[in-house]
């Protein structure tokens, strides 16, 4: 009996300490265990994007319906994917960060972003956020003017603001941060702008700043003989501006790199520039690059490699690999060994014309005759166009299919590079111009969703886009759907198998986020935000005319 | 006040608008390689997301320069960005610089 008592004791003891300190490193690293939370950007350290929730599932789908809707009160459009922990819900956009019942879709507090009218003249591709971490009973977020914030999860109150760069500078941040191994980490944005990029590490208590990787490598540094012998690398480019995975076990982040700078590489000479447009093993204590793997050596295009780092166990060769996966801009499908960071299969999972293929003994990629015409500054029809074969909307990885699931992008832009002016601090640095190609056929799809092999990168299926690409994230469940959205206002659910869509409902505004699912008392919920923004919406204003502005959540479920 | 006595000065100005020099336009053109095409088209052609420059009336600097400085819509205020020679050169290219 005495022993039964102080077992029972243990157990409380453990469920009030469970309570009482919030998010553990362990409930980060479990995410998915219980569905009642969603406590990390893609769904897992793993960014899968993958839930094995299966009430809604292909037959049931068809009775999903909206249980409560709460307006953003914002117009600068809604990318983020929210958070849920013990019935709250986080949510972020540019203006706001919200908490929200998730039984009633009330709002609890709502905390706003103060920045200067003049901050979106150095964002490139729309005023946005994309999304929350939370950890300890905090709420982090970054903010437009390249601040990280901490607040308090009951409250809303602001607990510390720590200043990442100067806005006016070119720096601005957009992505949402991760917590790995009691490190806030955090990137920047502004690659179009001359930046230098970098990775930082924080004290998720006090907001003090731990250790700052820049991504652009000096002179002296490992990496900086790849830049010519003067200061191109101070505006380099190479910005961080999507959240990276995590591996707890190996303890390696993995962090994509953007673009170079300018995207006329004529002062960044004929060399590599790392670490642009790469991919980057980084220890989240120290901030320390344990392997890197450049996708675009000098990229004069505008290939970042930021797009989302995606973990998994594949089957290579008749032995098991633990892997990193990227659709990367640049058209090419890269699978890489994620523990020593050796390149297992790059092949193109689009039209690609800038290269032939990777060579996989260099894990090079090899140019082809575009290389040398874009860079004496004649007009090219380049495949994939500057929006890639693939944007940010990220793609999500079910591990018992072992598919890629994703939106991606087919249409070419002309393209040629411009003489290069000197830096000016806020002002563009980039010296390209690009338009559409005259002789596009009128049928050719601009995008598709599909569902991609990752070492081969063909197509399982494929749904043709016909008016525009999809610029939301795909959430993908163990019920064998898929969720995305539309730009003109439609989320959907679709079969994972065939790539029919089962379901759809029409939200007010265009759909450029990130769904999620997660369960309340036993029932499943699929929550997505509407509000049309970011690039997608920029590039397709006009033909978006019908389409309105304006931010909301929707929840829904199924109709008992 | 800075603000309020730069709009002034532009409204001052209008009625002398007319002709430009061929070393404004350009410099104009330049400012707008860099800083505008990127939403408002390459030589103001196929401006995908923003206003279509080439359809902005040439009677209007002073609302020109009051969209500059303060923004519109999507676009955000550019007032500290540039100054008053390099805004005259902007006009100048919007107004004279491209077949319109």
């Amino acid at each position: 009996m005495t022993r039964y008592l102080s077992s029972l004791g243990f157990l409380l003891l453990l469920a009030c300490a469970g309570a009482v300190s919030a998010q553990t490193l362990d409930e980060l690293r479990n995410d998915g265990k219980n569905t009642d939370n969603v406590l990390t950007y893609g769904m897992g350290y793993h960014l899968n994007r993958y839930s094995a929730l299966n009430l809604i599932n292909k037959t049931t789908v068809k009775r999903l319906v909206p249980v409560w809707n709460l307006s953003l009160d914002n117009r600068w459009g809604e990318q983020a994917q929210p958070l849920v922990y013990n019935g709250v819900m986080y949510v972020t956009n540019a203006r706001w960060t919200v908490a929200i019942d998730v039984a009633t879709g009330q709002q609890i507090w709502r905390t706003e972003v103060d920045w200067l009218p003049e901050t979106p003249r150095v964002v490139c591709c729309g005023v946005s956020n994309k999304g929350p971490a939370l950890y300890n009973g905090k709420v982090f977020r970054t903010t437009l003017d390249a601040y990280v914030v901490a607040l308090d999860q009951k409250t809303g109150k602001q607990l510390w603001k720590s200043k990442a760069a100067d806005w006016t500078e070119g720096y601005s941040m957009t992505m949402a941060p991760l917590v790995a191994n009691g490190v806030l980490l955090t990137g920047i944005s502004g690659a179009e702008f001359g930046i230098r990029g970098f990775i930082d590490g924080w004290d998720p208590d006090t907001g003090r700043h731990l250790w700052r990787r820049y991504t652009t490598a000096a002179p002296g540094e490992p990496g900086g003989d790849t830049w010519p012998p003067n200061d191109s690398y101070k505006n380099g480019g190479a910005s961080t501006w999507i959240t990276g995975s995590y591996d707890p076990d190996l303890d390696l982040v993995y962090w994509g790199t953007g673009n170079a700078g300018p995207w006329n590489p004529e002062p960044r000479g004929k060399l590599d520039n790392l670490y642009v447009a790469s991919i980057l093993a980084v220890r989240p204590k120290t901030g320390q690059i344990v392997w890197h793997y450049q996708a675009t050596p000098n990229d004069p295009y505008d290939w970042d490699a930021c797009w989302e780092l995606i973990l998994g166990d594949l089957k290579v060769d008749g032995q098991n690999r633990k892997v990193v996966m990227q659709l990367n801009r640049n058209g090419f499908l890269y699978v890489i060994d994620r523990a020593n960071g050796k390149l297992l299969s790059a092949k193109p999972f689009e039209k690609v014309s800038w290269a032939t293929h990777v060579d996989m003994t260099t894990g090079r990629p090899v140019e082809s005759e575009q290389g040398q015409k874009v860079r004496a500054y004649e007009w090219i029809e380049k495949w994939p166009g500057t929006r890639g074969a693939k944007n940010w909307a990220h793609a999500a990885f079910n591990p018992n299919t072992g598919l890629l699931y994703a939106n991606t992008m087919h249409a070419a832009r002309m393209y040629r590079l411009l003489p290069v002016e000197p830096f000016k601090a806020g002002q563009r640095y980039m010296f390209m111009e690009a338009k559409d190609p005259e002789n596009r056929p009128a049928d050719l799809p601009w995008g598709h969703f599909q569902a991609i092999d990752p070492m081969t990168a063909q197509p399982r299926w494929q749904m043709p886009l016909a008016d525009f690409p999809h610029w939301s994230a795909v959430l993908a469940t163990g019920g064998g759907l898929l969720f995305t959205g539309k730009m003109t206002g439609e989320f959907i659910a679709v079969d994972a198998e065939t790539g029919k869509t089962l379901w759809q409902f029409k939200t007010g505004s265009g759909v450029n986020s990130q769904p999620i699912t997660w369960t309340r008392n036993g029932k499943q919920y699929v929550t997505v935000l509407s509000g049309l923004g970011g690039l997608g919406e920029i590039v397709n204003r006009q033909k978006l005319g019908n389409v309105p502005q304006g931010g909301s959540v929707w929840t829904f479920a199924l109709i008992d | 006040m800075c603000l309020a006595g730069a709009l002034a000065l532009y409204g001052a100005s209008v009625a002398a608008q007319g002709t430009f020099e061929p070393e404004q336009i350009s410099k104009g053109a330049a400012i707008f390689a860099r800083n505008c095409a990127p939403c408002h088209g390459p030589r103001m052609v196929d401006p995908q997301s923003a206003f279509d420059l080439r359809k902005f009336p040439p009677d209007e600097k002073t609302r020109f320069v009051n969209v500059l400085m303060r923004g519109k819509n999507a676009m955000p205020p550019l007032g500290g960005l540039f100054g008053t020679e390099e805004i005259d050169a902007l006009w100048a290219y919007v107004v004279a610089g491209e077949k319109r």
